[in-house]
């Protein structure tokens, strides 16, 4: 008896474990399904042939990987270029995703997107083997090379403005700050929110929070614990809150609007794409414009302007933004697209590390 | 979850002399403790400064992530009880959630704790055959239902709610909620109460508020379904004869007990707790379903199962202490830092007592402890939030540390039980 609770002790710690490594994707969790096939041909048909390597939750799960696809769709459409689509698994090994990018360059495609920063250490091997081939990183700068665009955003940038329209909506000078996971590409929305709010009001409180540390990634999937860490902030005073929590951000959303608060969005245009009954308290979003930086990219293919290392996609790049959807923040859209244009001009320079 | 819960445990079958019984505590006994854990929340709260540390809202939010917790722990007092070893549990959980999206979406959210519980039966059966039918090592059996269950979610949630408005294939459409109540009366008295600031009375106010207040209806089954095991498994003979399959199965079987029989209701039964502590998840604490929304609460509901000794009433104080470091952490407020000293201050105790009692080793390893916590307490203003998330796992170490001499498991539990093999 004793040796079986030594075992099952053990196993559920392994179990754990286990389960923590499982999911690592930030902007998706989702179902892996095998590689999907698409392939289109419009009149004028390109050369370029596009390989397209999803992260885990792939094409359709309404944010980070459907961006991308919507900009793979438009790119398409208007160049003719034939592609060929396929998704991770949750919790494969590092090896399938090597194997997932050898397979589509194997299959004659020379243009490949690696959507998420998982796939670094992958590219980082695949790159090297095959010279001749173009690799576009999305939200990682970890490998560079010769042959390998590194698509990342300034999203302190949009955080920026979203934490100052948090400080000029705000009427109790309280506002907060949920991050799902407590990677280095959450801490950028988090830096950028603070000095946004700080400029609107040095003394406001900014109230922030993770709800997990890497490497339990639940936070990015975990509704239950968005909404206490929401319902915590908002009786502690604040009524603002902004979320970069991925699938938990639906908990936020859920205590704003049972508190009667308001809350900021994050990735897409999210009082579009919430349940309906939350997206009034969405005043607005952070939108980060994976689309566009897909697009850009193959656009530069067709065109043979392909070009390596880091392509920052800013507020003056239209990478990031605010939405205004809801046309909650219609009154202060005069302040913010000045603190925009200060931003784009290098007037204010936005960090991205928080001061901890 | 109280009077029943440090009862005399069932005196060993294997000590030759009976061993001696303890005393019963008395009724007063309770509501002296709560008053008296409570005080020292209120002089916690006045020395640290932590102002959410008693408030109806850390309870309230304590009581909703304890829940789910209880309600997996409870399924496997059943299955354990029985003498089947349950990892599975969060593999049922997850079929629990799926089970609450889809049934709840369609047909309303009582429909959903039904459809919940139905899918954690499923897990329960795939579990129960592989374990009691085909004695299957329990543990490898749970551990795969934990794999499949994961995948079987995934696909069925990207099969059913990929094209439904608002849902995707990784989450459901916002479900349909379940009521809420409140103590007419009681609870906007406590309210009041609690925004006085008065010491002590205003704690107090804080947390009778915040189990009084705005409560799901699921969490009164959930109670009701505590309250109910405890009938069940100890005071019918339909219970007795369980847990004999968990103590001694073959004993059982000679007294014409049908050993396989009681397993297999009680594994299901442990699936259907579970399945609902899923629903609960998809229904009441975020009102979807999502992929991975679990989070590896079936493991700490084990984990508070085993704190709790196998009893219902252990297990319900177990899920809510996680419940409530959990509640602590995600709120902030510097509740998780205080706690820090009252752990010192609870070990300083522990120590002196055990010292004074001779236990040389586990007095010194507390003080050692204390001295540390309190260290940490008073060089650092916070804790990080890489620690204060294991809060739940390392006060499972310290009572499993501190307690172990006194947890007793079902004496025949995890061992594969074969019809007749016992001659």
């Amino acid at each position: 008896m004793r040796q079986t609770m030594k075992y099952a002790s053990v196993f559920a710690v392994a179990a754990l474990a286990l389960t923590a490594c499982g999911s690592d994707s930030a902007d998706s969790t989702d179902t892996g399904t095998a590689d999907g096939t698409e392939t289109s041909t419009a009149e004028e048909a390109s050369d370029v042939r596009v390989g397209m390597a999803y992260d885990v939750g792939g094409r359709g799960d309404q944010s980070f990987n459907d961006a991308a696809a919507a900009g793979l769709d438009q790119a398409a459409a208007e160049f003719g270029i034939e592609t060929q689509e396929a998704t991770a698994t949750d919790g494969e090994p590092e090896s399938a995703r090597e194997e997932r990018l050898q397979q589509l360059i194997d299959a004659g495609y020379t243009s490949i997107v690696a959507v998420g920063f998982a796939y670094a250490p992958s590219i980082a091997v695949v790159a090297p083997q095959n010279p001749d081939v173009h690799f576009a990183l999305i939200d990682s700068t970890d490998y560079e090379g010769e042959n390998v665009a590194n698509l990342v955003f300034a999203e302190e940038e949009g955080s920026f403005l979203v934490g100052a329209a948090a400080a000029l909506k705000t009427r109790t000078d309280n506002v907060g700050f949920i991050g799902g996971v407590q990677t280095p590409l959450i801490e950028k929305f988090e830096a950028g929110y603070i000095a946004g709010a700080q400029e609107i009001n040095p003394d406001i409180e900014i109230q922030r929070t993770y709800l997990t540390q890497p490497p339990d990634f639940s936070g990015f999937g975990d509704p239950a614990k968005g909404k206490t860490a929401a319902e915590g902030m908002y009786q502690s005073g604040a009524d603002v809150i902004y979320h970069a929590a991925g699938g938990s951000g639906g908990g936020v959303f859920t205590a704003a609007s049972e508190a009667n608060t308001m809350a900021i969005g994050v990735d897409s245009d999210q009082a579009k794409t919430a349940a309906p009954e939350v997206q009034d308290v969405i005043i607005t979003s952070m939108i980060k414009k994976v689309d566009v930086a897909v697009y850009e990219f193959l656009k530069a293919e067709v065109e043979g302007n392909f070009q390596a290392g880091p392509q920052v996609f800013d507020l003056a790049g239209g990478g990031v933004d605010y939405s205004t959807t809801g046309g909650k923040v219609d009154d202060i859209k005069d302040q913010l697209d000045e603190l925009k244009q200060q931003i784009i001009d290098g007037e204010i320079t936005v960090p991205s590390t928080p001061e901890s | 979850m109280s009077t029943p819960t440090l009862q005399t445990p069932p005196v060993e079958p294997a000590e030759a002399p009976p061993a001696p019984r303890r005393r019963r505590i008395p009724l007063w006994f309770w509501p002296a403790g709560f008053l008296a854990a409570v005080f020292v929340l209120a002089v916690l709260r006045v020395v640290t400064g932590a102002d959410d540390i008693a408030s109806s809202g850390v309870i309230g939010a304590a009581i909703a992530l304890a829940v789910p917790i209880g309600l997996a722990g409870l399924g496997g007092l059943w299955s354990e009880r029985a003498g089947v070893v349950n990892i599975g549990l969060e593999g049922m959980m997850i079929l629990g959630t799926w089970g609450a999206g889809f049934f709840g979406y369609y047909m309303g959210p009582w429909a959903g704790i039904v459809g919940g519980m139905l899918c954690g039966i499923v897990g329960g059966l795939i579990h129960a055959t592989a374990t009691v039918i085909f004695g299957v090592d329990h543990i490898v059996s749970g551990v795969a239902l934990n794999i499949t269950a994961l995948g079987i979610a995934k696909y069925l949630a990207a099969r059913f709610f990929s094209d439904l408005p608002g849902g995707g294939p990784t989450q459901s459409p916002p479900l349909p909620s379940l009521p809420r109540f409140s103590v007419p009366g009681l609870s906007e008295q406590m309210a009041r109460l609690e925004a006085r600031e008065i010491f002590f009375l205003s704690d107090l106010a804080g947390v009778i508020g915040g189990f009084t207040t705005n409560i799901s209806a699921f969490t009164i089954i959930a109670v009701l379904l505590f309250i109910g095991t405890f009938f069940v498994l100890w005071r019918t003979a339909f219970g007795l004869r369980l847990r004999s399959c968990g103590e001694s199965p073959v004993a059982a079987e000679t007294l014409g007990v049908n050993v396989i029989r009681y397993k297999f209701i009680a594994v299901c039964t442990s699936g259907a707790l579970a399945g609902m502590g899923g629903a609960f998840l998809a229904l009441v604490a975020a009102n979807i379903y999502r992929d991975g929304q679990t989070g590896g609460r079936g493991y700490i509901g084990l984990a508070a199962m085993i704190f709790g000794n196998w009893r219902p009433g252990g297990l319900a104080a177990g899920s809510l202490l996680f419940g409530y470091t959990d509640a602590a952490r995600l709120r902030g407020g510097g509740t998780v830092h205080a706690l820090l000293l009252l752990v010192a201050v609870i070990l300083l105790v522990v120590g002196a007592w055990q010292l004074k009692r001779n236990n040389r080793v586990q007095g010194i390893t507390s003080l050692v402890v204390a001295t540390g916590a309190a260290l940490w307490y008073f060089s650092t203003d916070s804790v990080p939030g890489e620690l204060a998330a294991a809060t739940p796992y390392v006060t499972t170490l310290l009572v499993l540390a501190f307690a172990s001499q006194r947890l007793r498991m079902p004496a025949a539990d995890g061992q594969i039980y074969r019809k007749g093999e016992g001659h």
